[in-house]
């Protein structure tokens, strides 16, 4: 059946009719039935008035809000005005489109959250006369502690500009409608802006280089896991993880497990290590090294042109670059993807199935059938996670992985995909308005420690600073709200707090948070949030497929200690720069939760309940009215009415730009990979593969840093309910822990120039030999003499950028293990 | 060592020792009456008896230590109808209670003989039965293969027969030796057919009657070499059943063979070496030197001591692997 | 009797019973009535250059199974571990002395001693929210709907009645009142190639 039947059907009839019609064939009973504000209706279990815990005083809808990319709601049972218990979502059922969105094992583990005693109690301000990070604080007033703010905020805009100004990534509240913002953004646009910056941690290659492929200033996504499901007969999931990075019981753990169990689609994994998607939805597993997947692609591709497995027509009609006949004007002979394979390009080889073997250590025979598979098993959805292009030249990485689908054909049809993310329904999230920001300049997510460092001597060529040639200023008052970057989850841990504790260059910090994070350690100023439960809020679904939601964050309880939501604490410092009135608009948090959803949600959203109505009803879901999605469907009908924001609107598999970029930027420190290269080509690059595995490697490990179970990013890392279930520990193949003495359970450091790391090795067949993972997030836990006990992988990551994106490459890391 | 399991590890080792001490003494002084007068075998006997008590009730207050709520330690008989835990425990306190009296009957030559003999017999029934339904507490655990063995009763019983005796032939010996001194002191007993009341505390000094010496003497050498061939037999068994026992565990494969790992190790020669020193070696020694108390009773006295401390040791550490080789299946 | 079903093909081992389960009875660290077991087994074969894997792994979510031949109540000397009427097995804290004696018997590690109470401790099917005509909070947590319960005979009817795999024990020891969906790589009882993966964890 092709899609559009189901689409245009669809698209006739109004969002109720449709909604009760794809219920007639099981799907939507519960998202049509959930504004009567009965909850549970439609549910398989309908709940039972005295659910959960028999003597609680109330219940009430709240949400696990951090950046996992799911978002759940969970019900908080309250007596005598604390957290009694955590309930998940009881409206829905299991079927497709109407899922329960159960919350996974952090969400549940909630109550440990917000009663940790890791809470922040009251502003803490660093003593006087002592250093950053020396842990010496005196508990300060409210009032104190916004004076200290409006001071240190006033002196930076006086002394430096708005452009000395910077509000570090931090995700710990990500995508609610308030607590995203918390307002600071806000303030810093009513006094003239601050320094911005562009794509984030999660996908700055992809993210970035996108833009050149397919033309999206964003990274460009996949058709869902649902539209495979209908359509498909196979889905490569490549680097690309669901069941341990979208954990969420209404999102992908859901689906990707409906997608297993499929009859007619095949699911292959691609990934250096036996992730929990492999064990549970692989039936194939193929193990490249980590960063090498642009060889494996080229092998791939290889294998399938030189069979004619490749789709001719489509590389022909929809894209430019694959062979010398489809080209820009104006760039060299033999520059084209084909003539890159066939060894016609710069560097003479051919990159044959064997050539791409050697790279990736994929034996040749399963490159080979691999491509077999792909082409016989149309239409195939290859959808990539964010782990292959989170490496040095991620960004060649990633639209390697593009191109495959290119080649193939697949973009734009039911049960194909792009090759990009799968993808999802995501038409709201009401943010808090910013306003405008007047500085135009903007750095890399991940170039702020070079803007504190060496800020004015960034340029655009050099460092990728947009919105001017150069920074004027470097960062001199920072505020990490609602993140753990300066201590956790940038890179190279140890000098990135070399260049904090330097109170010359960034000279004024303050961190908001709810728990005393390694983060908050390195500030000057330590502002107590309040957690989600605390509050008032909005929390939208994110990439939960084609089945999107809008959940209710009531406050449960009163804010803990002296902590106060971030809302509130820019209120009063809005006061002393005399903007209060323009920062609230008279409204309360309450009040901007209900405005917000009155005057945005309802409207983009039809069917959507009242605010007062969404109380009760607790979790609002709604599904893509288009059907399921098929990414770039319109491009693929009609290429001439809907180009691509490309140069050619068309595929670029060789991009002009980049062939410019490639003669423009400047790499001063030459390091190996660091290059700009027009065509997804695989780069060799620093502590990647090859050197791991050249003769008497120092450092002969690459390794990696999964996302773990046990916490999103350092989120709930602190919570012993957490470590007890899924302790940090180091994967190791048992073959190189053979070599080096290594048991199961033992401690082993890890090590390199940039830091020492001491944990516990779980040594499994589970990832490749010559591979280890180090999942990301762990708390740090630094002795005298600088070795990390706690895990953080960061410890030994580089600060040192992409070259496009001049974004983060944790996942590039050569090592060194031994038993301590 | 598995230091959390010392108490366990203490109570199942001297509560088979009191056990097997009763059931040696019990045989002294049956076979002894066929011989030798009451006379010389109480002075031989009783002050043994009283060593049992205390050492019984040292080994119960350790095992309270495994009892994690002390409040409600009466309901651990209720389950006697299934559990050989509660058993187990009913038989401890039942041959704790029994030998206290005993001891108490017997020194102070309350009632009958008669009754006191056939009070001697229930209670070694009943220290028969605490070893057993100790042994039953683990061999009852299907799921633990190592414990799931025929060995674990054979080794309680040995255990309970080596120690035993040893500790008795021990303090024969001591007593004997002790009296030694306090007869060369000039502190002889008085007569105990003069009619005067004799003091519980002159029972421990002993006869200067020479004929009651002569007595004790044979008593001592046949006693003594006798205990110490039923310690020699009970080790030799246990050292032969060892390895049929490991041998078997290896057959049975899975958690088991992480049981026969546990046996690798030095412990596990320490344990077999000091059995085979302090049961075997110095056994064959006593028995020859026991030929003649009198001259070589000092000798005695150092080697049967040596002997019984080092085969405690070896108890000890033997039970020590026992409780480390619990590898249970499933997860 | 009641029993559990779960289905190995779906559970990738996050945990979420486990927490869920801790939640609700506020159980300490070190108290698990739910754990996950992973089971995992396989290797590579390095060739030069390239790896080729032969690896796999699942997981099994475990709580007490409710057996019919309960070991842990048979050897419990105080009777403190009891079958109720609807076949389920609980601690009657009034009498347990926390001997761990069921500890050591049961094949599941299903008692979980509470060292703060000084008694042993275990799943109790969530009594309470069956009481209220709720599901267990494990059943109702996971993410994968791996986990469902209900009166034994029913989910065998609905299920079938395999639980013989490893990692767990011969299942005639104490008769489980489970079925297992099996992972198709999950080994048959007693033909394990594999070996418990975290056992920290359980
Ligand atoms: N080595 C390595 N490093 C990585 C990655 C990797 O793969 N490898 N991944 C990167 C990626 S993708 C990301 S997105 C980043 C994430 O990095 P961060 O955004 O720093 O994420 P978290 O570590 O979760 O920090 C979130 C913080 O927000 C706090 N928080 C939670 N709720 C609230 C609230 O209500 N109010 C306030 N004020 N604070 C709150 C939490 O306590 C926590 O300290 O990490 C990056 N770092
Ligand atoms: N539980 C949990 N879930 C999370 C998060 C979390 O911290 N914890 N973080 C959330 C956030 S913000 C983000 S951005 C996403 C991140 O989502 P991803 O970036 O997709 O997650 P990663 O774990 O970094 O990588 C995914 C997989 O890629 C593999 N991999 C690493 N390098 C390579 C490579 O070179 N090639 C190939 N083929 N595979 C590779 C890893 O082994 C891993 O299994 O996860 C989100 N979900
Ligand atoms: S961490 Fe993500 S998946 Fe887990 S409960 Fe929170 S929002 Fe849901
Ligand atoms: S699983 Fe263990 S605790 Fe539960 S009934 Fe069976 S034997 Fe007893
Ligand atoms: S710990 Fe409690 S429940 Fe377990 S066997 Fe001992 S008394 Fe019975
Ligand atoms: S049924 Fe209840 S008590 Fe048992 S494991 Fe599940 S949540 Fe815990
Ligand atoms: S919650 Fe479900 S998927 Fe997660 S470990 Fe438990 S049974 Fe497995
Ligand atoms: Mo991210």
């Amino acid at each position: 059946m092709g899609v559009g039947f189901l689409e245009q059907d669809l698209r006739r009839r109004s969002f109720l009719k449709w909604s009760s019609a794809v219920a007639g064939s099981g799907a939507l009973v519960g998202a049509a039935l959930s504004f009567t504000g009965i909850p549970g209706v439609g549910s398989q279990k309908v709940a039972a008035a005295g659910d959960g815990m028999a003597d609680a005083d109330r219940t009430v809808w709240s949400a696990c809000v951090v950046n996992c990319g799911s978002r759940c709601p969970i019900r908080l049972q309250i007596k005598d005005g604390t957290v009694a218990r955590v309930l998940p979502d009881n409206t829905g059922d299991d079927t497709l489109f109407n899922r329960q969105i159960r919350a996974c094992v952090r969400g549940r583990n909630m109550r440990q959250r917000i009663y940790s005693p890791d809470r922040i109690k009251a502003p803490l301000k660093r003593r006087e006369g002592t250093e950053r990070g020396d842990g010496q604080w005196d508990e300060i007033s409210w009032d104190e502690a916004f004076d200290l703010f409006a001071e240190k905020l006033k002196y930076t805009i006086d002394t430096y500009g708005n452009e000395a100004i910077f509000k570090v990534y931090g995700s710990g509240v990500w995508n609610a409608h308030l607590g995203t913002s918390g307002g600071w953004g806000r303030l810093f646009n009513l006094l003239g802006g601050y320094l911005g910056y562009y794509s984030n941690y999660s996908y700055s290659q992809i993210g970035t280089i996108t833009r050149f492929h397919y033309g999206n200033p964003d990274e460009q996504i996949s058709n869902s896991f649902e539209d495979s499901i209908k359509h498909g007969r196979m889905l490569v999931l490549w680097g690309n993880n669901p069941q341990e990075t979208r954990m969420s019981g209404g999102g992908l753990v859901f689906t990707s497990l409906e997608a297993a169990k499929t009859d007619g689609l095949k699911i292959v994994v691609v990934d250096p290590r036996h992730s929990d998607s492999v064990s549970l939805l692989a039936d194939e597993w193929i193990a490249p090294r980590p960063g090498t997947d642009a060889a494996l692609v080229a092998g791939l591709v290889h294998h399938l042109v030189s069979n004619n497995l490749h789709d001719q027509e489509f590389l022909d009609k929809y894209c430019i670059g694959f062979d010398e006949e489809h080209m820009p004007p104006g760039v060299p002979a033999n520059a084209s993807y084909r003539s890159y394979i066939e060894g016609k390009g710069p560097d003479g080889i051919e990159k044959t199935p064997e050539w791409a073997s050697r790279i990736t250590g994929v034996p040749t025979q399963v490159i080979k059938n691999f491509a077999f598979e792909l082409a016989a098993t149309k239409p195939v959805n290859i959808a990539q996670g964010w782990g292959p292009q989170r490496h040095a030249n991620g960004e060649n990485q990633a639209r390697a992985i593009y191109l495959l689908s290119n080649v193939l054909g697949q973009v734009g049809i039911p049960g194909g995909g792009t090759g990009g993310r799968e993808g999802y329904h995501w038409p709201l999230t009401q943010w808090f308005p910013d306003g405008e920001n007047k500085v135009p300049v903007t750095i890399s997510n991940f170039g702020w420690t070079d803007a504190i460092d060496r800020g004015p001597e960034l340029t655009a060529t050099k460092d990728g600073i947009r919105g001017a040639d150069r920074l004027n200023v470097g960062i001199k008052f920072m505020l990490e709200y609602g993140g753990n970057m300066l201590a956790s989850q940038h890179a190279e841990n140890l000098k990135t707090r070399e260049i904090l504790r330097d109170q010359s260059k960034c000279e004024f910090i303050c961190v908001v948070d709810n728990q005393f994070t390694g983060s908050a350690e390195l500030a000057d100023l330590v502002l107590p949030d309040t957690t989600t439960a605390e509050r008032w809020d909005l929390a939208p679904s994110e990439y939960t497929g084609d089945m999107a939601y809008l959940i209710m964050c009531e406050k449960a309880i009163e804010p803990l200690y002296d902590s106060r939501p971030a809302y509130e604490m820019v209120t009063e410092i809005s006061k002393r720069f005399g903007v209060q009135q323009e920062f609230t608009e008279g409204r309360d948090l309450e009040g901007w939760a209900r405005y917000l959803h009155e005057e945005f949600n309802r409207k983009a959203v039809p069917g959507m309940p009242s605010f007062d109505e969404m109380k009760s009803v607790g979790v609002y879901r709604y599904v893509n009215p288009e059907g399921t999605t098929v990414a770039l469907k319109s491009f693929r009908d009609d290429p001439a009415a809907n180009p691509l924001a490309t140069p050619s609107g068309k595929i670029e598999i060789f991009s002009a730009e980049l062939y410019e970029m490639s003669q423009k930027w400047e790499f001063p420190g030459g390091d190996k990979g660091d290059r700009v290269t027009p065509l997804p080509e695989y780069v060799a690059t620093w502590e990647g593969a090859e050197e791991a595995r050249e003769p008497n490697a120092k450092y002969p490990i690459q390794l990696i840093g999964h996302h773990y179970k046990a916490r999103t990013h350092s989120t709930y890392g602190n919570l012993t309910n957490l470590q007890e279930a899924h302790p940090q520990m180091v994967w190791l193949n048992h073959l190189d822990a053979a070599d080096r003495g290594i048991a199961d359970g033992d401690t082993v450091e890890l090590f390199n120039d940039r830091g020492r790391v001491q944990i516990k090795a779980k040594v499994t067949p589970r990832i490749m030999p010559g591979v280890a993972s180090l999942p990301q997030g762990a708390w740090m836990k630094v002795d005298a003499a600088g070795v990390d006990h706690g895990g953080s992988v960061n410890v030994l990551s580089r600060l040192h950028p992409a070259p496009v994106s001049k974004g983060n490459c944790q996942h590039t890391n050569l090592v060194q293990i031994k038993k301590v | 060592m598995n230091v959390a399991e010392l108490p366990m590890i203490l109570f199942t080792v001297i509560a088979q020792m009191c056990v097997g001490a009763f059931l040696v003494l019990g045989v002294v002084q049956t076979a002894g009456s066929l011989r030798f007068s009451a006379k010389a075998i109480d002075q031989v006997a009783d002050p043994a008896l009283l060593a049992i008590g205390p050492a019984m009730i040292f080994g119960l207050a350790v095992s309270m230590f495994h009892m994690h709520d002390v409040t409600h330690t009466f309901n651990v008989i209720r389950h006697v109808g299934s559990s050989w835990l509660s058993r187990e425990i009913l038989f401890g306190t039942g041959f704790a209670a029994l030998g206290f009296l005993f001891a108490v009957v017997q020194l102070l030559k309350w009632g009958h003989p008669r009754l006191r003999q056939g009070l001697a017999v229930l209670t070694a029934l009943v220290g028969l039965g605490l070893v057993y339904s100790m042994s039953m507490v683990y061999y009852s655990l299907v799921t633990v293969p190592a414990w799931h063995s025929w060995f674990v009763p054979l080794q309680f019983f040995a255990t309970a027969i080596i120690l035993g005796s040893l500790a008795i032939g021990t303090a024969l010996v001591v007593t004997t030796l002790v009296h030694a001194r306090q007869v060369a002191r000039g502190l002889s007993a008085p007569d105990a057919d003069s009619g005067r009341k004799v003091s519980l505390r002159e029972r421990f000094t002993t006869h200067a009657d020479p004929a009651v010496r002569d007595e004790v003497e044979a008593l001592l050498a046949v006693s003594v070499r006798g205990i110490v061939i039923t310690a020699f037999v009970a080790a030799a068994v246990l050292l032969v059943a060892i390895p049929l026992y490991l041998g078997g565990l290896t057959a049975v494969g899975g958690v088991a063979l992480q049981s026969v790992e546990v046996y690798a190790g030095g412990l596990f020669v320490a344990r077999l070496g000091l059995l085979a020193l302090g049961a075997g070696l110095l056994a064959v020694f006593t028995y020859f030197i026991a030929a003649k108390p009198r001259e070589n009773l000092g000798r005695l006295v150092v080697v049967l001591t040596t002997s019984f401390v080092l085969v405690f040791v070896a108890e000890v550490l033997g039970r020590a692997l026992f409780y480390e080789s619990m590898f249970r299946v499933g997860v | 009797m009641y029993g559990f079903y779960f289905d190995q093909t779906l559970c990738n081992g996050c945990k979420a019973c486990q927490i869920a389960c801790k939640d609700k009875h506020d159980n300490p660290i070190g108290v698990n009535w739910r754990r996950v077991v992973e089971y995992t087994g396989g290797s590579w074969q390095v060739d030069g250059e390239t790896a080729r894997p032969n690896v796999f792994s699942y997981y099994t979510s475990m709580a007490c199974n409710h057996c019919e031949d309960p070991i842990c109540v048979t050897v419990c000397p105080t009777t403190a571990m009891t079958k109720r009427e609807d076949g389920t097995v609980y601690v009657d804290q009034s009498k347990c002395v926390g001997c761990r004696y069921c500890e050591w018997a049961c094949p599941y590690s299903a008692p979980q001693f509470n060292a703060q109470t000084g008694h042993m401790s275990k799943c109790d099917l969530c009594y309470d929210y069956r009481q209220t005509g709720q599901d267990p909070a494990c059943v109702d947590a996971c993410p994968a709907r791996a986990l469902d319960w209900g009166p034994i005979e029913e989910l065998r009817a609905k299920y079938g009645d395999q639980n013989a795999f490893e990692p767990l024990p011969d299942p005639s020891i104490t008769r489980p009142n489970l079925v297992i969906k099996p992972h198709r790589d999950a080994q048959p009882f007693g033909h394990g190639t594999g070996f418990i993966a975290n056992r920290q964890e359980i």
